[in-house]
């Protein structure tokens, strides 16, 4: 019906995915970050620009399929996978970091570094998602 | 002349009758020798204006959240002037409607 | 969203864990007796992290996170220090006769432990500041 044609138009969907994918990964990065001192333990990521390629790939077929009107279907990647929960992620990129004596390669500031990324990310991505809603609402309200 | 909701016709019996001793003054997106813009037309142009920049606004957040192009702030620029065009749109058509139904309680 | 924080707090107890041990440590550089009186020289203790963390909430939090799995002494040899005429001195016969022996506690290593230790913490606390924010930041989609 025509309730699907309200909550899929425009960027929604992109967004939507956007901060599922970053509300994933910020498990991730602090599964890493508790696990700093951990003897054995090898800190792993998920690939942002491989997920970013495969959502760029679902929007062009989007575009090229309906003039980017209609559901996006988001295939998902080898690390991220789309499920009816919203996404799941096998992390299977390693760091590259030295192997310490501990057999740990973290590298404390690039993690952080991810992880800051990350949070804005998430907030850019939300704060756009609330902004193309509220339009929404406003048009269905009749008040600007 | 400029004939908004068509009332002046071909058709005398509708009883009004234009005035041919004053020329129109030129209206907004008329030029010289043009003819008369109706606000129709310029309805229809600014709602296709604000559609283009929510399509803009669209496919900038998407290359935004894809990686194709990394400026935040343009985006963020796109997408305010997309919302403040369509709400200034709907606040035109608020407007509009309120004086729709202002006329249609006019008793003749 | 119970249970949101527990990867992060898992980390910080594990590293608070890991102080404590290194405090014990420093406080018994030099402790060569135990309660009885005997000679019986404190042996260093470490901490061994695992992943997971079986105190979580939820199965999935289970997975992830750290815990102590752990708290093993080191088997390492004893710091030596020849003092013949100490009461608490290796008998003659026995091996290192004359030394006394003193736990293998080193001052060094065991600060730079725990300016690791806190250095994690501190990464542990801003991971923890970064998930409220985000979840903050969720909440604001309705409000």
């Amino acid at each position: 019906m025509f309730i699907s044609g309200i909550t899929d138009t425009g960027a929604l969907p992109v967004l939507e995915k956007t901060v599922q994918f970053a509300a994933r990964r910020h498990e991730l990065i602090a599964h890493n970050i508790a696990n700093l001192s951990t003897p054995n333990f090898q800190p792993r990521d998920v690939s942002v620009t491989g997920f970013q390629a495969a959502l760029a790939e679902a929007v062009d077929r989007r575009r090229a399929r309906a003039a980017g009107r209609g559901p996006l279907d988001f295939p998902g990647t080898r690390e991220v996978r789309p499920t009816a929960q919203g996404l799941r992620l096998r992390p299977m990129s390693p760091s590259h970091n030295v192997l310490f004596h501990d057999r740990n390669n973290r590298d404390l500031e690039r993690t952080m570094q991810d992880m800051v990324e990350n949070l804005t990310a998430f907030r850019a991505a939300s704060d756009l998602l609330k902004n193309r809603m509220d339009l929404l609402n406003a048009a269905i309200r009749e008040r600007p | 002349m400029i004939d908004p909701i068509g009332m002046l016709g071909p058709n005398r019996a509708a009883g009004l009758t234009p005035r041919t001793d004053v020329a129109a003054p030129a209206g907004p997106g008329q030029t010289e020798g043009q003819g008369p813009v109706s606000f129709k037309d310029l309805l229809m142009k600014n709602l296709g204006e604000v559609n283009e920049l929510q399509k803009d606004a669209t496919s900038a957040i998407e290359d935004l959240q894809t990686g194709r192009r990394n400026d935040v702030e343009s985006v963020l620029i796109a997408t305010a002037k997309a919302d403040t065009a369509f709400r200034m749109l709907l606040a035109v058509r608020n407007k509009m409607m309120d004086a729709y139904e202002e006329i249609k309680q006019i008793r003749v | 969203m119970y249970g949101v924080l527990d990867i992060s707090v898992s980390g910080m107890v594990a590293q608070r864990v890991r102080m404590d041990t290194i405090a014990a440590n420093l406080a018994n550089r030099d402790t060569i007796l135990d309660a009885e009186g005997n000679p019986n020289p404190f042996r260093r203790r470490s901490v061994i992290f695992t992943p997971g963390d079986p105190d979580a909430t939820s199965d999935r939090a289970r997975q992830l996170g750290v815990h102590v799995s752990a708290i093993e002494e080191d088997q390492g040899d004893f710091r030596k220090v020849w003092d013949p005429d100490s009461p608490y001195a290796r008998p003659v016969g026995t091996p290192d006769a004359g030394y006394v022996y003193f736990p293998n506690v080193d001052s060094v290593t065991e600060n730079i432990n725990a300016v690791d230790a806190v250095r994690a913490y501190e990464a542990n606390v801003a991971a923890a500041e970064a998930t409220k924010s985000m979840l903050a930041q969720a909440l604001r989609l309705i409000a």
